[in-house]
């Protein structure tokens, strides 16, 4: 059973990534790339549990990270999803999961996402960050997070509810 | 696994472990990462980025119907405009217009860098770009495909129809890695066109916007001057004389010791779909003869200014700034006049190398 969550983790997790950098991140929409990766992290540890959803973030890191016009440092990506999928299975107790909190949690983490990796890189020393544009880029990001939200969280609470019933936290 | 038997801070020894491990794994990687250099981590680096390119390739065949015909919130509102012509047409004849759309663009794309290429006698390989970084990584890089079994190596210039777009940063066997100029790290050796003033061309993080730091504090430097590379020592990373942009502000001295202007870069960085890598700088350096051509072709040939505006400062300047502003609005490669630059190679030595 263990294999089927792995599988299910790096089908959606994988397909996230190459969406993002090959068809997201081209079609020139102002502001921040839609963060697929971030929402189907989000999704895995809504729909599986904060294990699995810092195992999907941990794998979802270093894959963007890998994925090759990226030139940032490997790691960075990763360590801050492993904490987005954790604290994203904990935080939202099953018994009272309304349609706000789940978009909030989608939205706090996209937005998330976009300053701790900025604070990351500036911390480890990378002068590229641009402080004036990032809260820009964290409002789009929070904006298209939203935008995808639905769409990722029914497709990947369908697949675990069918494939994988045991770990769905529902 | 239960959530309830893990709420609070008492969690499970296997959670904890687990969470340990990828948090532990994460940091590994960016120490090994930020100390650089080859080494066995950089080697599965590539590997992981290989694999990950060719998938990216596959990836970017599925998406080119929607990717390919430029950018697609652009379309999308070019198409609110036509929407009662499109709804009366089936779907057959939309998807056929799609692919037709996107070959024309292709081909102008194409056309515009065979031009840059025919006038400068650069030698290069055509890629189309598959894949960008995300935005909020602040890096302009993208991922062509076209690597190493291509002939793509390292520090090659990457050009487009309208100029210069950057370097390649690293090449996998498949698929390259390309830094755009307008990259924060990017820096590149410019030269004013006409008055041959150097400086450093660097990017500045914005998608239409470059810093060009001249060396000379005294140096004269107006709006609408045109910059193309001054070139390196084998033409890498830089090939010369390839169009960078245009002047389009002059910002006072400041006290500095250096004068710094903002250009803008012909080539559109959020609109590029077909690229070239010049694999062979040309043996003579072209000079300024791959510039844009204004508007009206007949003002004058593009070099004359080499002469003209070093001996008549007013007159000569104020005649070649003023066209430029209005290249901007028109695309800069137009097929109609690239028979001038043609014209006008063959009075230049570049036509002796050739043979």
């Amino acid at each position: 059973m263990i294999w089927r969550q792995a599988l299910i983790i790096g089908t959606f997790i994988l397909g996230a990534v190459l969406i993002e950098v090959t068809l997201l991140s081209r079609l020139g929409i102002p502001g921040a790339t839609p963060d697929l990766v971030v929402v189907t992290v989000v999704a895995i540890a809504l729909a599986m549990g904060p294990v699995q959803g810092a195992v999907a973030g941990f794998a979802g890191g270093v894959l963007l990270d890998l994925a090759p016009p990226g030139d940032t440092l490997i790691g960075v990506n990763a360590l801050v999803y492993v904490a987005i999928g954790f604290i994203t299975g904990l935080a939202v107790d099953p018994r009272d999961r309304t349609i706000w909190i789940l978009m909030g949690m989608v939205g706090l983490s996209t937005g998330a996402a976009v300053l701790l990796v900025a604070g990351l890189d500036t911390l480890l020393g990378s002068d590229r960050v641009d402080w004036e544009q990032v809260p820009m880029l964290a409002l789009t990001s929070v904006l298209y997070g939203l935008i995808l939200a639905p769409v990722v969280l029914l497709s990947v609470g369908w697949v675990v509810r069918k494939a994988t019933p045991e770990v769905l936290v529902a | 696994m239960g959530l309830t038997g893990q709420t609070g801070f008492m969690f499970s020894r296997r959670t904890r472990i687990l969470l340990g491990v990828l948090v532990v794994a994460s940091l590994t990687f960016v120490i090994l990462d930020l100390r650089g250099g080859e080494g066995p981590f950089a080697s599965v680096r590539t590997v992981g980025s290989n694999i990950l390119g060719g998938l990216e390739r596959a990836a970017a065949t599925v998406f080119s119907p929607i990717t390919g015909a430029g950018s697609w919130w652009s379309s999308m509102r070019d198409q609110a405009n036509q929407i009662d012509t499109l709804t009366a047409e089936n779907q057959a004849l939309r998807s056929e217009l799609q692919i037709l759309t996107n070959d024309r663009s292709r081909a102008a794309a194409l056309d515009g860098l065979l031009r840059v290429a025919g006038v400068g006698q650069y030698r290069f390989v055509p890629a189309e770009v598959i894949a960008i970084g995300p935005a909020q990584d602040f890096s302009w890089t993208l991922t062509i495909d076209a690597g190493r079994n291509d002939g793509i190596e390292q520090d090659m210039s990457v050009i487009n129809g309208s100029g210069l777009v950057g370097r390649v940063l690293k090449t996998t066997a498949d698929t390259s890695t390309i830094v755009l100029i307008v990259d924060q790290g990017s820096s590149v050796g410019g030269r004013i066109a006409g008055t041959g003033e150097i400086g450093i061309v660097s990017g500045t993080g914005a998608q239409d916007e470059l810093e060009f730091e001249l060396l000379d504090p005294l140096a004269d430097v107006r709006v609408g001057d045109a910059l193309v590379t001054f070139g390196s020592k084998g033409g890498r990373p830089y090939a010369p004389g390839l169009p960078i942009g245009e002047v389009i502000e002059v910002s006072g001295t400041g006290g500095q010791l250096t004068r710094v202007a903002k250009v803008r870069p012909y080539a559109d960085m959020s609109r590029l779909s077909i690229v070239g890598i010049v694999t062979k700088p040309p043996r003579v350096d072209p000079r300024d003869s791959v510039l844009p051509v204004s508007g009206d072709a007949d003002v004058l040939p593009t070099p004359a200014p080499l002469g003209g505006s070093s001996t008549d400062e007013e007159g000569g300047k104020s005649d070649g700034a003023q066209p430029a502003p209005a290249s901007e609005e028109e695309s800069p490669a137009t097929p109609a006049s690239s028979d001038a630059p043609e014209g006008e190679t063959a009075a230049v030595p570049v036509e002796e190398a050739v043979p």
